[in-house]
């Protein structure tokens, strides 16, 4: 990995660290909601991962690719 | 002594941790729930300035897509997905120099090219106490590809589960058996494989908001090129790395709720990118939201790519005017109107996405007459029983 990549994964744990605070378990209300989870529509990102894929040479995000396709 | 915890903080506790967002990682769903989505995406046409001879109209796709998610017994759930598309239209064949030394596309399909892809994925994931494990596989099928796919993946909890580590896994292989091979001396079968992991972190702040970092890498190697290309050669192997990092945060007094994204992209054919995506959420009452949507993506372009094919160099040589291979910039905005009803929920989605080489944030030395606007249209049905 290079170093430039080394440093700015370090320096993102360390904010993390630096910013979060203990929230109990009847405070995360708000992070319960639809619209605040990581993948709130799948469908929706299933639909743009493939547009965006025949559209754009670049492709991966968050979790492992699936199936390529013949998109010409 | 200690004090016991009173009975309200443990039932108010229990609520909490059975909310689905939270739960998410370490319970399988409450209910099942079917869900289908019908989208259409159109291609602008060209122009005759950009396409002096032939077929204008580009791609007309429709999208169906299906899914189905049920627990299984208390620890598991069961995930189906299936998708169908049809495709009719023509996509960019060889590009020339114009009678002003400026490249002009050359369109194939001069009677249309009709197309429609498949595909059905089962996955079953397991929960825990501290996390979640599962895979899936998957079958794609089209009239000239195929591709057969398996994943997995698995999350661990940590520090009172405000940090979630998720590592995925995948590998696909694929088959590409163009049509009209011989006629238009094309390959007539080549494969290709893609393996990806990723790796991802993510933090609960506070209890607004979250942050997620993850890094993606994908090794692909086989046919890479576009087999209905005239003068089209990549190499044979790429490897690609994303980063990727995403914010949550819900503003209170807005009652409304941002979603931001950001993703590094490079790989070795030389593409260097960068995607911004933001939504925001807007409760308007109990049982409707609007969700505007902004997106902005740039990338430079592969060190092989040109906008006029070369049809002197042998194909040994790499190359490509494949115009998803050009320096471009694009924006797209949408709208999308929420509507919840109790199991029901319906969704209805407007998008419209312009990819120019002026909105690049990369130096664009041969700019792509190909490059692509579309306009999307979509409607979401959701139950849960």
């Amino acid at each position: 990995m290079p170093a430039k990549m080394r440093l700015i994964l370090s320096s993102i744990t360390l904010a993390l660290l630096a910013a979060c605070s203990q929230v109990q378990p009847w405070e995360r209300g708000y992070l319960a909601k639809q619209e605040m989870a990581w993948d709130s529509d799948p469908l929706e990102r299933a639909l743009n991962d493939h547009i965006f894929f025949s559209k754009e040479a670049s492709s991966g995000g968050n979790t492992a690719a699936g199936g390529g396709c013949g998109c010409n | 002594m200690k004090k016991p915890a009173s009975r309200s903080l443990i039932a108010l506790s229990t609520s909490a941790l059975a909310l689905p967002g939270i739960a998410e990682a370490d319970a399988p769903p409450l209910t099942s729930s079917l869900s289908y989505k019908i989208s259409n995406y159109q291609e602008d046409d060209l122009s005759r300035e950009q396409v002096p001879f032939g077929e204008l109209e580009r791609y007309d796709i429709d999208v169906h897509q299906f899914q189905f998610v049920s627990p299984l017994g208390r620890d598991y759930a069961l995930f189906i997905n299936a998708n169908h598309e049809n495709m009719s239209g023509a996509s960019p064949w060889f590009s020339t120099a114009g009678s002003n030394g400026q490249p002009v596309i050359n369109m194939s399909g001069a009677s249309g090219i009709y197309d429609s892809r498949s595909e059905v994925s089962l996955g079953v994931r397991y929960y825990g106490a501290r996390g979640n494990i599962g895979g899936a596989i998957g079958y794609s099928e089209e009239n000239d590809y195929r591709a057969k796919y398996v994943s997995m993946s698995g999350s661990r909890n940590f520090n009172n589960d405000l940090t979630t580590l998720t590592v995925s896994l995948s590998h696909s292989d694929d088959s590409i058996f163009p049509s009209d091979a011989e006629r238009f001396n094309r390959v007539r079968h080549e494969n290709k494989q893609a393996s990806s992991v990723a790796v991802s972190l993510s933090q609960v702040l506070n209890p607004v908001a979250s942050f997620q970092t993850a890094l993606s890498l994908t090794g692909q190697s086989g046919y890479l090129s576009d087999p209905y290309k005239l003068q089209d050669s990549r190499p044979d192997e790429k490897t690609q790395i994303a980063f990727s990092n995403s914010l949550r945060y819900f503003f209170i007094e807005a009652d409304g709720a941002l979603q931001s994204d950001y993703r590094y992209y490079r790989d070795d054919f030389g593409i260097r990118s960068h995607t911004l995506d933001l939504s925001w959420f807007q409760n308007v009452t109990r049982s409707f939201k609007i969700v505007p949507m902004l997106r902005y993506y740039s990338q430079s372009a592969a060190d092989f790519y040109t906008s006029i094919d070369d049809f002197l160099k042998p194909l040994s040589e790499s190359q490509s005017s494949d115009y998803r291979l050009s320096a471009f910039g694009a924006v797209s905005g949408g709208l999308s109107l929420v509507a919840d009803f109790g199991g029901w929920s319906a969704t209805l989605t407007a998008e419209r996405y312009v990819a120019n080489e002026k909105y690049s944030a990369f130096t664009v030395a041969q700019p792509s007459p190909g490059l692509v606007q579309f306009t999307r249209l979509s409607l979401g049905v959701d139950y849960a029983f």
